[in-house]
Protein backbone atom coordinates (compact mmCIF):
# COMPACT_ATOMS: atom_id res chain seq x y z
CA UNK A 1 0.00 0.00 0.00
CA UNK A 2 1.66 3.39 -1.15
CA UNK A 3 1.61 6.31 0.80
CA UNK A 4 1.59 9.44 0.01
CA UNK A 5 4.83 10.96 -1.79
CA UNK A 6 7.71 12.73 0.69
CA UNK A 7 7.08 16.44 -0.64
CA UNK A 8 3.10 16.31 0.34
CA UNK A 9 4.04 14.32 3.50
CA UNK A 10 5.76 17.56 5.23
CA UNK A 11 2.30 19.32 4.22
CA UNK A 12 0.39 16.76 5.43
CA UNK A 13 1.88 17.09 8.81
CA UNK A 14 1.52 20.76 9.03
CA UNK A 15 -2.31 20.28 8.13
CA UNK A 16 -2.52 17.96 10.79
CA UNK A 17 -0.28 20.26 13.38
CA UNK A 18 -2.99 23.16 12.55
CA UNK A 19 -5.71 20.76 12.71
CA UNK A 20 -5.07 19.19 15.81
CA UNK A 21 -4.50 23.13 17.56
CA UNK A 22 -7.75 24.20 15.88
CA UNK A 23 -9.40 20.46 17.76
CA UNK A 24 -8.14 21.79 21.40
CA UNK A 25 -9.97 24.57 20.87
CA UNK A 26 -13.36 23.52 19.13
CA UNK A 27 -13.37 20.11 19.53
CA UNK A 28 -13.06 17.78 16.45
CA UNK A 29 -17.18 17.87 16.11
CA UNK A 30 -16.88 21.56 15.31
CA UNK A 31 -13.35 21.71 13.17
CA UNK A 32 -14.15 23.61 10.52
CA UNK A 33 -11.55 22.05 8.37
CA UNK A 34 -13.65 19.12 8.53
CA UNK A 35 -16.08 20.78 6.83
CA UNK A 36 -14.20 22.06 4.22
CA UNK A 37 -15.63 21.63 0.97
CA UNK A 38 -19.76 22.52 2.94
CA UNK A 39 -18.23 25.76 3.74
CA UNK A 40 -18.18 27.38 -0.01
CA UNK A 41 -21.13 25.08 0.04
CA UNK A 42 -23.27 27.34 2.99
CA UNK A 43 -21.45 30.78 1.61
CA UNK A 44 -23.20 29.75 -2.02
CA UNK A 45 -26.54 29.71 -0.25
CA UNK A 46 -25.78 32.89 1.41
CA UNK A 47 -25.05 34.25 -2.14
CA UNK A 48 -27.89 32.79 -3.88
CA UNK A 49 -30.63 34.46 -0.65
CA UNK A 50 -28.98 37.74 -0.65
CA UNK A 51 -28.44 37.77 -4.34
CA UNK A 52 -32.17 37.17 -4.51
CA UNK A 53 -33.22 40.38 -2.44
CA UNK A 54 -31.01 42.74 -4.22
CA UNK A 55 -32.34 41.38 -7.82
CA UNK A 56 -35.94 42.25 -6.44
CA UNK A 57 -34.57 46.13 -7.14
CA UNK A 58 -31.97 45.86 -9.44
CA UNK A 59 -32.50 47.79 -13.19
CA UNK A 60 -29.94 46.14 -15.50
CA UNK A 61 -29.53 49.51 -18.04
CA UNK A 62 -27.34 52.25 -18.30
CA UNK A 63 -29.37 55.22 -19.23
CA UNK A 64 -33.67 56.33 -18.54
CA UNK A 65 -35.31 53.28 -19.73
CA UNK A 66 -38.36 54.11 -18.00
CA UNK A 67 -38.32 57.95 -19.11
CA UNK A 68 -38.71 58.66 -15.38
CA UNK A 69 -38.05 62.27 -13.93
CA UNK A 70 -34.94 61.27 -12.53
CA UNK A 71 -31.97 58.94 -14.05
CA UNK A 72 -33.07 55.11 -13.04
CA UNK A 73 -30.14 52.85 -14.32
CA UNK A 74 -28.27 50.17 -12.96
CA UNK A 75 -26.07 52.49 -10.63
CA UNK A 76 -28.64 54.71 -9.47
CA UNK A 77 -30.69 51.06 -8.38
CA UNK A 78 -27.46 49.75 -6.43
CA UNK A 79 -27.13 53.47 -4.99
CA UNK A 80 -31.10 53.16 -3.83
CA UNK A 81 -30.41 49.39 -2.44
CA UNK A 82 -27.17 50.82 -0.67
CA UNK A 83 -28.80 54.23 0.24
CA UNK A 84 -32.32 53.80 0.80
CA UNK A 85 -33.29 50.47 1.25
CA UNK A 86 -33.71 50.03 5.08
CA UNK A 87 -30.58 47.53 5.50
CA UNK A 88 -30.26 47.52 2.01
CA UNK A 89 -26.51 48.07 2.77
CA UNK A 90 -25.90 45.42 4.94
CA UNK A 91 -27.32 42.76 2.09
CA UNK A 92 -25.45 43.77 -0.64
CA UNK A 93 -22.10 44.12 2.06
CA UNK A 94 -23.33 40.69 2.70
CA UNK A 95 -23.28 39.73 -1.07
CA UNK A 96 -20.51 40.93 -1.82
CA UNK A 97 -17.82 39.38 1.42
CA UNK A 98 -20.01 35.98 0.57
CA UNK A 99 -18.48 35.95 -2.44
CA UNK A 100 -14.89 36.69 -1.29
CA UNK A 101 -15.51 34.17 1.12
CA UNK A 102 -16.69 31.34 -0.68
CA UNK A 103 -12.95 32.36 -2.60
CA UNK A 104 -11.33 31.77 0.69
CA UNK A 105 -12.90 28.57 1.72
CA UNK A 106 -12.47 26.99 -2.07
CA UNK A 107 -9.07 27.75 -1.81
CA UNK A 108 -8.94 25.99 1.72
CA UNK A 109 -10.66 23.08 0.69
CA UNK A 110 -8.49 22.45 -2.43
CA UNK A 111 -5.23 23.44 -0.61
CA UNK A 112 -6.27 20.84 2.13
CA UNK A 113 -7.28 18.10 -0.38
CA UNK A 114 -3.96 18.82 -2.08
CA UNK A 115 -1.63 18.62 1.04
CA UNK A 116 -3.53 15.50 2.12
CA UNK A 117 -3.30 13.80 -0.82
CA UNK A 118 -6.39 13.60 -1.29
CA UNK A 119 -7.00 14.85 -5.07
CA UNK A 120 -5.98 12.00 -7.23
CA UNK A 121 -6.80 8.85 -8.54
CA UNK A 122 -10.25 7.62 -8.17
CA UNK A 123 -10.84 11.42 -6.99
CA UNK A 124 -10.36 12.38 -9.87
CA UNK A 125 -13.48 13.56 -11.47
CA UNK A 126 -13.69 15.51 -7.62
CA UNK A 127 -10.63 17.14 -8.42
CA UNK A 128 -11.44 18.53 -12.30
CA UNK A 129 -15.36 19.25 -11.58
CA UNK A 130 -13.77 21.58 -8.77
CA UNK A 131 -11.49 23.26 -11.29
CA UNK A 132 -14.36 24.07 -13.46
CA UNK A 133 -16.46 24.81 -10.88
CA UNK A 134 -13.80 27.54 -9.61
CA UNK A 135 -13.36 29.14 -12.65
CA UNK A 136 -17.19 29.42 -12.97
CA UNK A 137 -16.75 31.14 -9.85
CA UNK A 138 -14.68 33.57 -10.89
CA UNK A 139 -16.25 34.64 -13.67
CA UNK A 140 -19.89 34.75 -11.91
CA UNK A 141 -17.48 36.85 -9.13
CA UNK A 142 -16.52 39.56 -11.75
CA UNK A 143 -19.72 39.56 -13.75
CA UNK A 144 -20.70 41.00 -10.86
CA UNK A 145 -18.37 43.87 -10.24
CA UNK A 146 -19.40 44.51 -14.26
CA UNK A 147 -23.26 44.81 -12.38
CA UNK A 148 -22.60 47.39 -10.21
CA UNK A 149 -22.00 50.11 -13.51
CA UNK A 150 -19.65 52.86 -11.75
CA UNK A 151 -16.06 53.58 -13.12
CA UNK A 152 -14.60 50.17 -11.79
CA UNK A 153 -17.08 48.42 -14.29
CA UNK A 154 -16.61 50.45 -16.92
CA UNK A 155 -12.63 49.50 -16.94
CA UNK A 156 -13.46 45.76 -16.63
CA UNK A 157 -15.91 45.94 -19.51
CA UNK A 158 -13.38 47.54 -21.53
CA UNK A 159 -10.62 45.52 -20.47
CA UNK A 160 -12.23 42.20 -20.94
CA UNK A 161 -13.07 43.24 -24.52
CA UNK A 162 -9.62 43.99 -25.26
CA UNK A 163 -8.77 40.88 -24.30
CA UNK A 164 -11.36 38.97 -26.12
CA UNK A 165 -9.67 40.88 -29.52
CA UNK A 166 -6.67 38.98 -28.87
CA UNK A 167 -7.86 35.87 -29.16
CA UNK A 168 -7.94 36.02 -32.99
CA UNK A 169 -11.13 34.32 -34.95
CA UNK A 170 -13.31 33.95 -32.10
CA UNK A 171 -12.59 36.99 -30.66
CA UNK A 172 -14.74 38.90 -32.24
CA UNK A 173 -17.49 37.18 -31.81
CA UNK A 174 -16.73 36.72 -28.14
CA UNK A 175 -16.63 40.27 -27.87
CA UNK A 176 -20.12 40.57 -29.61
CA UNK A 177 -21.69 38.07 -27.22
CA UNK A 178 -20.22 39.84 -24.24
CA UNK A 179 -21.43 43.20 -24.80
CA UNK A 180 -24.78 41.47 -26.89
CA UNK A 181 -23.79 43.89 -29.60
CA UNK A 182 -20.70 45.72 -31.00
CA UNK A 183 -21.23 48.75 -28.02
CA UNK A 184 -21.93 49.20 -24.51
CA UNK A 185 -26.12 49.49 -24.76
CA UNK A 186 -28.53 48.81 -22.15
CA UNK A 187 -28.72 45.34 -23.71
CA UNK A 188 -24.96 44.95 -22.70
CA UNK A 189 -26.00 45.20 -18.66
CA UNK A 190 -28.92 42.95 -19.31
CA UNK A 191 -26.71 40.50 -20.57
CA UNK A 192 -23.87 40.58 -17.86
CA UNK A 193 -27.16 40.18 -15.22
CA UNK A 194 -27.71 37.27 -17.42
CA UNK A 195 -24.20 35.78 -16.90
CA UNK A 196 -24.25 36.58 -13.11
CA UNK A 197 -27.11 34.46 -12.34
CA UNK A 198 -27.65 32.43 -14.93
CA UNK A 199 -24.09 31.11 -14.51
CA UNK A 200 -24.37 30.87 -10.65
CA UNK A 201 -27.49 28.18 -10.92
CA UNK A 202 -25.00 26.03 -13.58
CA UNK A 203 -23.05 25.56 -10.27
CA UNK A 204 -25.29 23.73 -9.01
CA UNK A 205 -25.10 21.28 -11.81
CA UNK A 206 -21.44 21.23 -11.59
CA UNK A 207 -21.83 20.53 -7.83
CA UNK A 208 -23.50 17.35 -8.77
CA UNK A 209 -20.75 16.39 -10.87
CA UNK A 210 -18.60 17.01 -7.69
CA UNK A 211 -20.73 14.77 -5.84
CA UNK A 212 -21.73 12.06 -7.71
CA UNK A 213 -19.08 9.48 -6.94
CA UNK A 214 -19.27 10.08 -3.53
CA UNK A 215 -22.04 8.74 -1.09
CA UNK A 216 -23.23 10.90 1.53
CA UNK A 217 -21.28 14.30 0.90
CA UNK A 218 -20.69 16.40 4.05
CA UNK A 219 -22.95 20.07 2.07
CA UNK A 220 -23.65 21.61 5.67
CA UNK A 221 -21.18 22.40 8.06
CA UNK A 222 -22.94 22.11 11.56
CA UNK A 223 -25.17 25.43 12.92
CA UNK A 224 -22.55 26.54 14.84
CA UNK A 225 -19.81 26.70 12.15
CA UNK A 226 -22.49 28.71 10.00
CA UNK A 227 -23.54 30.95 12.74
CA UNK A 228 -19.95 31.92 13.10
CA UNK A 229 -19.29 32.40 10.00
CA UNK A 230 -22.55 34.02 8.84
CA UNK A 231 -21.65 36.44 11.69
CA UNK A 232 -17.89 36.72 10.04
CA UNK A 233 -18.86 37.96 6.70
CA UNK A 234 -21.74 40.41 8.48
CA UNK A 235 -18.96 41.84 10.75
CA UNK A 236 -17.05 42.71 7.57
CA UNK A 237 -19.31 44.53 6.06
CA UNK A 238 -19.39 47.08 9.11
CA UNK A 239 -15.69 46.68 9.38
CA UNK A 240 -15.00 47.40 5.69
CA UNK A 241 -18.02 49.41 4.05
CA UNK A 242 -18.48 49.05 0.68
CA UNK A 243 -17.89 52.52 -1.69
CA UNK A 244 -20.74 53.91 -3.78
CA UNK A 245 -17.90 55.43 -6.19
CA UNK A 246 -18.80 57.68 -9.43
CA UNK A 247 -21.06 56.35 -12.01
CA UNK A 248 -20.05 55.30 -15.13
CA UNK A 249 -19.56 57.84 -18.40
CA UNK A 250 -19.45 56.55 -21.42
CA UNK A 251 -17.51 59.50 -22.74
CA UNK A 252 -15.12 59.04 -19.83
CA UNK A 253 -12.01 57.04 -19.85
CA UNK A 254 -11.15 56.05 -16.55
CA UNK A 255 -7.76 53.95 -15.46
CA UNK A 256 -7.76 53.34 -12.09
CA UNK A 257 -10.01 51.37 -9.83
CA UNK A 258 -9.96 49.53 -6.61
CA UNK A 259 -8.72 45.99 -7.18
CA UNK A 260 -10.86 43.20 -4.89
CA UNK A 261 -8.06 40.33 -4.98
CA UNK A 262 -9.88 37.66 -4.79
CA UNK A 263 -12.22 37.78 -8.05
CA UNK A 264 -10.42 40.61 -9.49
CA UNK A 265 -6.53 39.52 -10.20
CA UNK A 266 -6.81 38.88 -13.70
CA UNK A 267 -7.38 42.39 -14.44
CA UNK A 268 -4.17 42.82 -12.67
CA UNK A 269 -3.04 40.23 -14.82
CA UNK A 270 -4.40 42.11 -17.88
CA UNK A 271 -3.00 45.68 -16.94
CA UNK A 272 0.63 44.56 -16.87
CA UNK A 273 1.00 41.73 -19.54
CA UNK A 274 0.13 41.71 -23.38
CA UNK A 275 -3.37 40.27 -24.19
CA UNK A 276 -1.68 37.15 -25.57
CA UNK A 277 0.61 36.89 -22.42
CA UNK A 278 -2.46 37.02 -20.50
CA UNK A 279 -4.58 34.41 -21.99
CA UNK A 280 -0.83 32.37 -21.57
CA UNK A 281 -0.58 32.55 -18.17
CA UNK A 282 -4.62 31.52 -17.86
CA UNK A 283 -3.71 28.61 -19.67
CA UNK A 284 -0.70 27.65 -17.97
CA UNK A 285 -2.63 27.69 -14.95
CA UNK A 286 -5.38 25.56 -16.19
CA UNK A 287 -3.22 23.16 -17.34
CA UNK A 288 -1.31 23.14 -13.94
CA UNK A 289 -3.96 22.67 -11.84
CA UNK A 290 -5.44 20.27 -14.09
CA UNK A 291 -2.01 18.30 -14.44
CA UNK A 292 -1.18 18.06 -10.47
CA UNK A 293 -2.95 14.93 -10.03
CA UNK A 294 -1.32 13.35 -12.81
CA UNK A 295 2.35 14.39 -11.43
CA UNK A 296 2.35 11.89 -8.50
CA UNK A 297 3.69 8.47 -9.87
CA UNK A 298 2.39 5.68 -7.30
CA UNK A 299 0.86 1.73 -8.94
CA UNK A 300 -2.53 1.40 -9.80
CA UNK A 301 -4.96 1.32 -6.83
CA UNK A 302 -5.95 -2.77 -6.79
CA UNK A 303 -10.20 -2.49 -6.52
CA UNK A 304 -11.77 -4.91 -4.10
CA UNK A 305 -13.14 -8.30 -5.78
CA UNK A 306 -16.82 -10.02 -5.17
CA UNK A 307 -16.69 -13.46 -4.43
CA UNK A 308 -18.94 -14.48 -6.12
CA UNK A 309 -20.50 -17.65 -4.98
CA UNK A 310 -20.69 -16.29 -1.31
CA UNK A 311 -22.38 -12.75 -1.81
CA UNK A 312 -25.88 -12.92 -0.60
CA UNK A 313 -27.14 -9.82 -2.15
CA UNK A 314 -27.22 -8.23 1.19
CA UNK A 315 -26.48 -4.32 -0.05
CA UNK A 316 -24.55 -3.71 3.25
CA UNK A 317 -21.09 -3.18 1.13
CA UNK A 318 -22.95 -0.96 -1.24
CA UNK A 319 -24.65 1.12 1.56
CA UNK A 320 -21.43 1.42 2.94
CA UNK A 321 -19.46 1.99 0.28
CA UNK A 322 -17.86 5.65 0.51
CA UNK A 323 -16.98 5.84 -3.02
CA UNK A 324 -20.61 4.97 -4.13
CA UNK A 325 -18.19 2.18 -6.09
CA UNK A 326 -20.14 -1.21 -5.48
CA UNK A 327 -23.58 -1.57 -7.48
CA UNK A 328 -26.04 -4.39 -6.64
CA UNK A 329 -26.93 -6.35 -9.89
CA UNK A 330 -29.26 -8.77 -10.62
CA UNK A 331 -27.83 -11.93 -9.32
CA UNK A 332 -27.22 -14.23 -12.49
CA UNK A 333 -29.78 -17.45 -12.96
CA UNK A 334 -29.83 -20.23 -10.72
CA UNK A 335 -28.47 -18.07 -7.67
CA UNK A 336 -30.27 -18.47 -4.34
CA UNK A 337 -30.52 -14.77 -4.31
CA UNK A 338 -31.95 -11.85 -6.30
CA UNK A 339 -28.46 -9.39 -5.95
CA UNK A 340 -25.33 -10.01 -6.32
CA UNK A 341 -22.72 -6.64 -5.78
CA UNK A 342 -20.17 -5.52 -8.14
CA UNK A 343 -17.58 -3.29 -8.02
CA UNK A 344 -16.91 -0.27 -10.68
CA UNK A 345 -12.72 -0.45 -10.61
CA UNK A 346 -12.30 3.23 -11.63
CA UNK A 347 -14.23 4.20 -8.30
CA UNK A 348 -12.90 2.00 -5.82
CA UNK A 349 -10.31 3.67 -3.54
CA UNK A 350 -8.66 -0.10 -2.04
CA UNK A 351 -9.61 1.03 1.79
CA UNK A 352 -11.78 -2.06 2.05
CA UNK A 353 -14.92 -0.61 3.91
CA UNK A 354 -16.91 -3.21 2.05
CA UNK A 355 -14.67 -5.68 3.81
CA UNK A 356 -15.55 -4.57 7.24
CA UNK A 357 -19.15 -4.57 6.12
CA UNK A 358 -19.12 -8.32 4.92
CA UNK A 359 -19.94 -10.82 7.15
CA UNK A 360 -19.72 -13.61 4.80
CA UNK A 361 -16.47 -13.24 3.51
CA UNK A 362 -18.01 -12.32 0.27
CA UNK A 363 -15.83 -9.03 -0.56
CA UNK A 364 -12.28 -8.79 -0.71
CA UNK A 365 -8.93 -6.67 -0.80
CA UNK A 366 -6.81 -8.49 -3.44
CA UNK A 367 -3.44 -7.52 -1.82
CA UNK A 368 -4.96 -7.55 2.04
CA UNK A 369 -7.07 -11.05 2.05
CA UNK A 370 -8.97 -10.93 5.53
CA UNK A 371 -8.84 -14.51 6.06
CA UNK A 372 -5.01 -13.36 6.32
CA UNK A 373 -5.60 -10.52 8.15
CA UNK A 374 -7.93 -12.70 10.54
CA UNK A 375 -5.45 -15.87 10.66
CA UNK A 376 -2.47 -13.25 11.72
CA UNK A 377 -4.75 -11.51 14.77
CA UNK A 378 -5.52 -15.34 15.95
CA UNK A 379 -1.93 -15.72 15.78
CA UNK A 380 -0.57 -12.67 17.77
CA UNK A 381 -3.55 -13.23 20.41
CA UNK A 382 -2.50 -16.74 20.72
CA UNK A 383 1.10 -16.89 21.03
CA UNK A 384 1.82 -16.60 25.14
CA UNK B 1 2.93 -11.06 33.19
CA UNK B 2 1.71 -7.93 30.67
CA UNK B 3 -2.04 -8.82 29.48
CA UNK B 4 -1.90 -9.47 25.54
CA UNK B 5 -3.46 -6.50 23.72
CA UNK B 6 -4.34 -6.65 19.99
CA UNK B 7 -4.16 -2.96 18.35
CA UNK B 8 -6.04 -3.24 14.60
CA UNK B 9 -4.84 -0.15 13.01
CA UNK B 10 -5.37 2.35 10.57
CA UNK B 11 -2.22 3.13 9.03
CA UNK B 12 -3.67 6.55 7.90
CA UNK B 13 -3.81 7.28 11.44
CA UNK B 14 -1.42 7.65 14.18
CA UNK B 15 2.26 6.61 11.97
CA UNK B 16 3.97 3.89 13.86
CA UNK B 17 6.32 3.28 11.58
CA UNK B 18 9.37 3.61 14.24
CA UNK B 19 7.21 1.63 17.01
CA UNK B 20 6.71 -1.59 15.70
CA UNK B 21 9.36 -4.21 14.82
CA UNK B 22 8.77 -6.80 12.02
CA UNK B 23 6.50 -9.02 14.04
CA UNK B 24 4.08 -6.55 15.27
CA UNK B 25 5.30 -5.92 18.00
CA UNK B 26 4.46 -2.80 19.93
CA UNK B 27 8.30 -1.99 21.35
CA UNK B 28 7.11 0.52 23.80
CA UNK B 29 4.53 -1.56 25.81
CA UNK B 30 5.14 -5.18 26.71
CA UNK B 31 2.30 -7.73 25.13
CA UNK B 32 1.08 -5.17 22.53
CA UNK B 33 0.60 -5.94 18.97
CA UNK B 34 -0.41 -4.35 16.37
CA UNK B 35 -2.01 -5.29 12.90
CA UNK B 36 -1.94 -2.95 10.03
CA UNK B 37 -4.69 -1.62 7.75
CA UNK B 38 -5.48 0.35 4.64
CA UNK B 39 -8.80 2.20 6.95
CA UNK B 40 -10.14 1.44 10.04
CA UNK B 41 -13.30 0.85 8.18
CA UNK B 42 -11.80 -2.53 7.30
CA UNK B 43 -11.88 -3.79 10.83
CA UNK B 44 -14.40 -6.73 10.84
CA UNK B 45 -16.37 -6.85 14.34
CA UNK B 46 -15.83 -10.81 14.09
CA UNK B 47 -11.89 -10.06 13.78
CA UNK B 48 -12.02 -8.43 17.30
CA UNK B 49 -14.29 -11.10 18.78
CA UNK B 50 -11.51 -13.87 17.32
CA UNK B 51 -9.09 -11.93 18.81
CA UNK B 52 -10.49 -12.02 22.28
CA UNK B 53 -10.91 -16.09 21.65
CA UNK B 54 -8.17 -16.57 20.72
CA UNK B 55 -6.51 -15.01 23.97
CA UNK B 56 -6.01 -11.94 23.82
CA UNK B 57 -7.16 -9.79 26.97
CA UNK B 58 -8.17 -6.75 25.02
CA UNK B 59 -8.82 -5.23 21.35
CA UNK B 60 -8.00 -1.46 20.53
CA UNK B 61 -9.06 -0.30 17.46
CA UNK B 62 -7.59 2.99 16.17
CA UNK B 63 -8.40 4.94 13.11
CA UNK B 64 -8.20 8.46 12.01
CA UNK B 65 -9.75 11.87 13.87
CA UNK B 66 -13.34 11.73 13.77
CA UNK B 67 -14.34 13.97 11.39
CA UNK B 68 -11.23 13.01 9.16
CA UNK B 69 -11.13 9.80 7.43
CA UNK B 70 -8.63 9.67 4.42
CA UNK B 71 -11.13 7.59 2.89
CA UNK B 72 -14.01 9.71 4.13
CA UNK B 73 -16.04 7.34 6.33
CA UNK B 74 -14.04 4.33 7.40
CA UNK B 75 -14.05 5.16 11.48
CA UNK B 76 -17.46 6.24 11.46
CA UNK B 77 -18.65 2.77 10.20
CA UNK B 78 -15.98 0.64 12.63
CA UNK B 79 -16.99 2.73 15.39
CA UNK B 80 -20.92 2.98 14.72
CA UNK B 81 -19.85 -1.35 14.09
CA UNK B 82 -18.43 -1.14 17.35
CA UNK B 83 -21.25 0.62 19.63
CA UNK B 84 -23.83 -2.15 17.55
CA UNK B 85 -25.33 0.88 15.80
CA UNK B 86 -24.47 -0.36 12.13
CA UNK B 87 -24.53 -3.75 10.91
CA UNK B 88 -22.23 -6.08 11.12
CA UNK B 89 -22.53 -5.07 14.53
CA UNK B 90 -20.09 -6.59 17.51
CA UNK B 91 -21.66 -9.26 19.59
CA UNK B 92 -23.49 -8.28 22.25
CA UNK B 93 -21.93 -10.83 24.53
CA UNK B 94 -18.24 -9.72 23.57
CA UNK B 95 -16.87 -7.96 26.89
CA UNK B 96 -17.33 -4.08 26.40
CA UNK B 97 -14.49 -3.82 28.80
CA UNK B 98 -11.97 -4.97 26.55
CA UNK B 99 -12.65 -3.02 23.04
CA UNK B 100 -12.04 0.69 22.76
CA UNK B 101 -11.12 2.75 20.03
CA UNK B 102 -9.13 5.34 19.24
CA UNK B 103 -9.09 8.21 16.89
CA UNK B 104 -5.69 9.70 16.21
CA UNK B 105 -4.31 11.75 13.53
CA UNK B 106 -0.62 10.75 11.98
CA UNK B 107 1.17 12.89 14.02
CA UNK B 108 -0.30 11.07 17.67
CA UNK B 109 1.88 8.24 18.29
CA UNK B 110 3.03 9.40 21.79
CA UNK B 111 -0.61 9.68 22.22
CA UNK B 112 -1.50 6.10 20.93
CA UNK B 113 1.37 4.85 23.52
CA UNK B 114 0.40 6.58 26.65
CA UNK B 115 -3.70 4.96 25.75
CA UNK B 116 -2.23 1.09 25.03
CA UNK B 117 -0.71 1.66 28.17
CA UNK B 118 -3.27 3.09 30.65
CA UNK B 119 -5.66 0.54 28.92
CA UNK B 120 -2.96 -2.12 29.57
CA UNK B 121 -3.10 -1.55 32.95
CA UNK B 122 -6.31 -1.13 33.24
CA UNK B 123 -7.08 -4.84 31.75
CA UNK B 124 -4.71 -6.31 33.79
CA UNK B 125 -6.52 -4.77 37.03
CA UNK B 126 -9.84 -6.66 35.79
CA UNK B 127 -11.04 -9.35 37.63
CA UNK B 128 -9.00 -12.22 36.11
CA UNK B 129 -10.13 -14.33 32.93
CA UNK B 130 -13.65 -15.69 32.49
CA UNK B 131 -14.84 -12.37 31.26
CA UNK B 132 -13.46 -12.53 27.53
CA UNK B 133 -13.59 -15.96 27.61
CA UNK B 134 -17.21 -16.20 28.87
CA UNK B 135 -18.01 -13.53 26.27
CA UNK B 136 -16.65 -15.51 23.23
CA UNK B 137 -18.15 -19.07 24.83
CA UNK B 138 -21.23 -16.99 24.90
CA UNK B 139 -21.15 -15.45 21.46
CA UNK B 140 -20.80 -19.33 20.37
CA UNK B 141 -23.61 -20.42 21.33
Amino acid sequence: MALQPLYTDALTKATLVCEDWLNKICTSKYNPFYYHGALPQFFLWVLFLSGLLLFAYYVPTIDNAYASEHLINAYTSVKYITETIPFGYLIRGIHRYAGDAMVITIFLHALRVWFTDRYRQYRIVQWLSGIVLLALVFIIGQTGYYLVWDTRSLILTRMTVAAFGALGPIGDPLQWWFLNGRTITNLTLANFLFIHIGLSFSLLFGLWIHYVRMQRPIVTPPPVVNYVLFALVTLSVFLFPIDMPTMAQLAEQPTQFNIDWFFLWPYWLMSVFPPLVFWAIVAILTFLACYLPYMVKTPPILSAEVVDNKCTGCRLCSLDCPYAAIEMVPAPAGSRFKLLATVMPYRCSGCGVCVGACAFDAIDLPDLLDSDVTAKIKALAAQA
Amino acid sequence: MAPRIINLVCERSCDLTDHVDENGKLKDVDGAYVVKYPCSGMIQPLQIEAALKAGAQGVIVTGCQLGDCYYREGNKMIRERILGDRPPGLKKAVDRRRVIGLWLSRIQPERFIGEVKEFSSFISNLPSEPAAAAGAAKAER
